[in-house]
């Protein structure tokens, strides 16, 4: 039950507490404290509104722990709230303002280091586990939680402001929140059958860009985002069938798509279409290019696709763009091409990452090197995939052990 | 909050004494920045060049002195402003206000007291 509200509103919950009270390490601490305190104090019947009960003892516990340090410290002490009571707290139903936004400009500051920003606004805005978030970046676990020790501790001693930064500060200050938006969603994405973890905040993924597109409407990398977020969930229905295998994109078929979804994309591209196009604009175009297609008995946009990514890797050069080209490039100009692409990357850098060892196993597969194939699925499956993806990786083991 | 902001430059841009052409119109811009500040200004100053630099380095207990700054690096620190800033923000927008001759880094570091405290 705790752990349900957390999904869905731990980030709105610890955005808000951090900027009142504009101290990330209390904010985590008062929520954590709060969720200790629900385990009695739900045991019975859960409250109305369990988000806004979890943010109303928070907010106190907070008060409470600066109250205690005022004292230390003999400095002023901040006004005491009355004391709910329990019956007030059950059915109260207050409204947590949403500092989603202020809170990722906050994690997103150019003061901090870069590789601290996304982890800092998966983990505060989004409430990944420090471990999802060392799994998606590669790193250790340890090493993460320090990368965000750090952070925080920068936040709090250089005096980084809480608030969204005005228009003259923009454009520094928005490709970090639009690449950390980007790591944040990838995540989210990753997970096919929706099931998972992360599923749930997919869905913050569309109102975080769409408030940010509504703020910046003449940003077109903005708006680019935008798009991409909506034809990438517009598609979520397909991805996974009926046995909960996942579904590779080519083989999806249209009718599941969501139209809505995929007409607020086109809506969000058109406003990019007369701009010069960044690499976000090139990847709105690659998902544009699929949610085009109107049924399966089309047939896949291939070509189109690849001389897409062509362009994305003349602005975006890194082993992700690579290895997404080489899907193209496969269906093109045949596995062995591609193939020869993907073992040419950085296998170290990547041996974390299951999608590269899923197009391995296609790839191999696909050219019947069977050992080689084999292999290739042993690493995926030694990352323990979601199931979806486990059940696409066995049925390509099998098929290529026969 | 209270910040410092610590002025690196290569120091020979500015010739090789402390009262060449090049290094006055430097100062008379760093009086232009102080009166725009009025009171956020606290306090600063320039810094003699890391020729007359001295350092004393303690090492096991020991002490010793040297000639020279305390480290050879390709900027040198040559001056200093205390300012006070709503946040990290405002100190950025007045650190991007420090002339520079040509390359240079401006630093900015929280005071962990107010200044004299």
């Amino acid at each position: 039950m705790i752990e349900a509200v957390l999904r869905a509103d731990g980030g709105r919950i610890t955005a808000a507490l951090a900027a009142r009270f504009r101290d990330l390490d209390l904010a985590e601490e008062a929520l954590a404290e709060a969720c200790a305190r629900a385990l009695s104090a739900w045991a019975d019947a859960p409250p109305a509104n369990p988000a806004g009960w979890l943010y109303r003892v928070a907010t106190r516990v907070a008060l409470d722990s600066l109250r205690r340090s005022a004292v230390r410290h003999a400095t002023a002490l901040p006004e005491p709230e009355p004391e709910p009571t329990v019956e007030e707290l059950m059915t109260a139903t207050p409204l947590i303002p949403d500092e989603r936004l202020r809170l990722i400009f906050v994690c997103c500051h150019p003061a901090i280091h870069p590789d601290a920003r996304a982890a800092l606004t998966l983990r505060l805005v989004c409430g990944l586990s420090a471990q999802e978030i060392a799994r998606g970046f590669l790193i250790a676990e340890p090493a993460l939680l320090q990368r965000l020790t750090r952070a925080k501790r920068k936040i709090a001693d250089a005096g980084v402001p809480f608030e969204v930064p005005g228009p003259d500060h923009w454009g520094e200050r928005l490709d970090a929140v639009l690449s950390t938006l980007e790591v944040a969603y990838a995540h989210a994405h990753a997970d096919g059958a929706g099931t998972g973890r992360h599923a749930g905040y997919a869905e913050e993924m569309l109102g975080i860009t769409a408030a940010l597109a509504a703020m910046l409407p003449t940003e077109s990398e903005v708006q680019a985002l935008a798009a991409t977020v909506r034809f990438a969930e517009a598609r979520r229905p397909a991805r996974v069938d009926a046995e909960g295998m996942m579904v590779p994109l080519a083989d999806q078929d249209p009718i599941q798509w969501d139209a809505q979804l995929i007409t607020e994309g086109r809506r969000y591209l058109a406003g990019v279409l007369n701009r010069a196009l960044g690499a976000r604009g090139i990847q709105a175009l690659i998902h544009a290019e699929w949610c085009a297609r109107a049924s399966l008995a089309d047939p896949a946009p291939w070509p189109a696709i690849l001389t897409l990514y062509d362009a994305l890797l003349a602005c975006r050069d890194d082993p992700v763009t690579r290895l997404n080209r080489a899907v193209a490039l496969a269906e093109v100009r045949g596995p062995a091409i591609a193939l020869e692409e993907v073992d040419a990357l950085n296998h170290a850098g990547l041996a974390g990452y299951l999608p590269y060892h899923a197009l391995r196993v296609d790839l191999l597969a696909r050219l019947g090197l069977t050992d080689a194939a084999r292999r290739a699925y042993d690493a995926a499956l030694a990352l323990a995939p979601a199931g979806a993806e486990r059940r696409w990786l066995d049925r390509r083991r099998s098929k290529c052990m026969d | 909050m209270h910040y410092m902001i610590l002025i690196y430059e290569d120091e020979s841009v500015y010739g090789d004494k402390n009262d060449t052409p090049e290094m006055q119109a430097i100062v008379a811009k760093h009086w232009d920045l102080v009166s725009d500040l009025g009171d956020q200004y606290k306090t600063g100053a320039g810094l003699a060049m890391t020729s007359a630099a001295t350092t004393v380095r303690t090492v096991n207990g020991k002490q010793t002195i040297h000639d020279g700054p305390f480290a050879e690096t390709r900027e040198q620190l040559g001056g200093y402003y205390v300012i006070e800033a709503d946040n990290l923000d405002d100190a950025i927008a007045v650190a991007r206000r420090v002339p520079v001759r040509f390359d240079g880094s401006i630093e900015i570091r929280p005071l962990l007291h107010p200044p004299g405290k």
